[in-house]
């Protein structure tokens, strides 16, 4: 088929066409004028084509900015949404500190209050749901910097991946942390590291570089710890290989945000506990 | 000559305006267009082969605009818009490159 129609490419009018008017110039006086006529013809069929061409390359350039258009409304809703889910996790936060508040006071007005008060906040503090202070370390990652890295790397992998945040936090819990946040979201039992898309969430609230995992636990072992540890080695080859930048710095008084844990509809206590 | 100068006419013309394709044409030009350069080239490699044909031209130009067109209109009538797009386009490639080969040889004898 591809054959045939390379072949026949030309319009087989165009030879039948020659072949008759050889054979009619000869009593045709008046083709000359017939002639101009065509001319024109093909002159404005022509200009009809520049014409369409003009109107289709244009119309292709006004699809661009429509797709942009839509992009920014939808960068618009993103942080609109944001924005409000900021609003009311801080609400929640304040609802929160109330609730605690009264809680404790009326549990210390109690008689055996005091131990269960102690008791909330020793889970808390383990859960995450309560703000901590403390001593421990801070890691920052961040991507490679521009043109640190050889052009035949993988550029995608110049990035610090949610793998590598898994990875850094994991090593933080090894070294005997006990309460780690990632760039102000505190880890609970319920957070999750994760990408979507080219972002990476943490209790589902996208973070943006530099990742900075603060960790409270033993100021005099931990650092050395997690540099010693699996994190800490494999961390230094992605620096080595990839360009990604990682510190880790000792600090003597972190402040850990507490969590908000959303209500919990189906887990349910062990009767027999 | 002319037929040069009515092309550049219509860009001319075509940029001044800047017409805007009206919503229910919108799939159809660019298969137009490329049935349009179809004609085109198979009018050049007459030329050069010395039997181009005005008459022929203006025909085959506007039944290939119109066939394209309806092709593809039958094909979104029938759901396989796309896809009938596509042979439409690969088929007229195809005739394109094949003209534009002979035009290329008998110009640049190679």
């Amino acid at each position: 088929m591809l054959d045939q129609l390379i072949r026949d490419a030309l319009d087989s009018g165009y030879a039948e066409a020659a072949a008759r008017a050889q054979a009619e110039q000869v009593r045709r006086p008046d083709w000359k004028r017939r002639r101009w006529g065509g001319l024109w013809a093909v002159a404005l069929v022509l200009a009809v084509l520049g014409f369409e061409v003009v109107a289709v390359v244009i119309e292709q350039r006004q699809d661009e900015p429509a797709a942009a258009a839509a992009r920014s409304a939808l960068v618009e809703r993103i942080a609109d949404a944001t924005s409000t889910y900021d609003e009311l996790h801080a609400e929640l936060s304040q609802l929160r500190a109330e609730v605690e508040a009264i809680r404790t006071s009326v549990l210390e007005a109690a008689g055996t209050g005091q131990t269960l008060v102690d008791q909330l906040a020793a889970l808390g503090v383990a859960t995450g749901t309560v703000a901590v202070t403390g001593p421990g370390v801070e890691v920052v990652l961040d991507d490679a910097a521009e043109g640190d890295v050889p052009d035949d790397i993988d550029q995608e992998l110049t990035r610090v991946l949610d793998r590598d945040l898994q990875l850094t936090v994991n090593g933080l819990w090894a070294a005997g942390a006990e309460a780690v946040a990632v760039n102000g979201q505190r880890l609970t039992s319920l957070s999750a590291i994760r990408s979507a898309g080219d972002a990476i969430l943490v209790n589902y609230r996208p973070l943006t570089r530099p990742y900075i995992i603060e960790a409270i636990g033993n100021p005099s072992t931990m650092s050395v710890d997690f540099a010693d540890g699996e994190a800490g080695r494999t961390l230094r080859t992605l620096q080595q290989t990839y360009g990604i930048r990682f510190e880790v710095e000792d600090v003597e008084d972190l402040e850990l945000a507490a969590a908000v844990v959303g209500q919990l509809d189906y887990v349910d206590l062990e009767d027999d506990s | 000559m002319i037929a040069a100068l009515g092309l550049l006419v219509g860009i001319v013309v075509g940029v001044l305006v800047q017409p805007s394709v009206p919503e229910s044409l919108q799939p159809y030009l660019p298969i137009a267009v490329v049935a349009a350069l179809d004609a085109v080239f198979g009018a050049l490699r007459a030329i050069l082969d010395g039997v181009f044909s005005d008459r022929v031209f203006v025909v085959s130009f506007v039944s290939n605009v119109l066939v394209a067109a309806l092709i593809v209109f039958l094909g979104d009538q029938l759901g396989v818009g796309a896809q009938l797009s596509t042979g439409v386009i690969v088929v007229l490639t195809v005739r394109i490159f094949a003209n534009a080969a002979a035009i290329r040889r008998r110009l640049f004898k190679a």
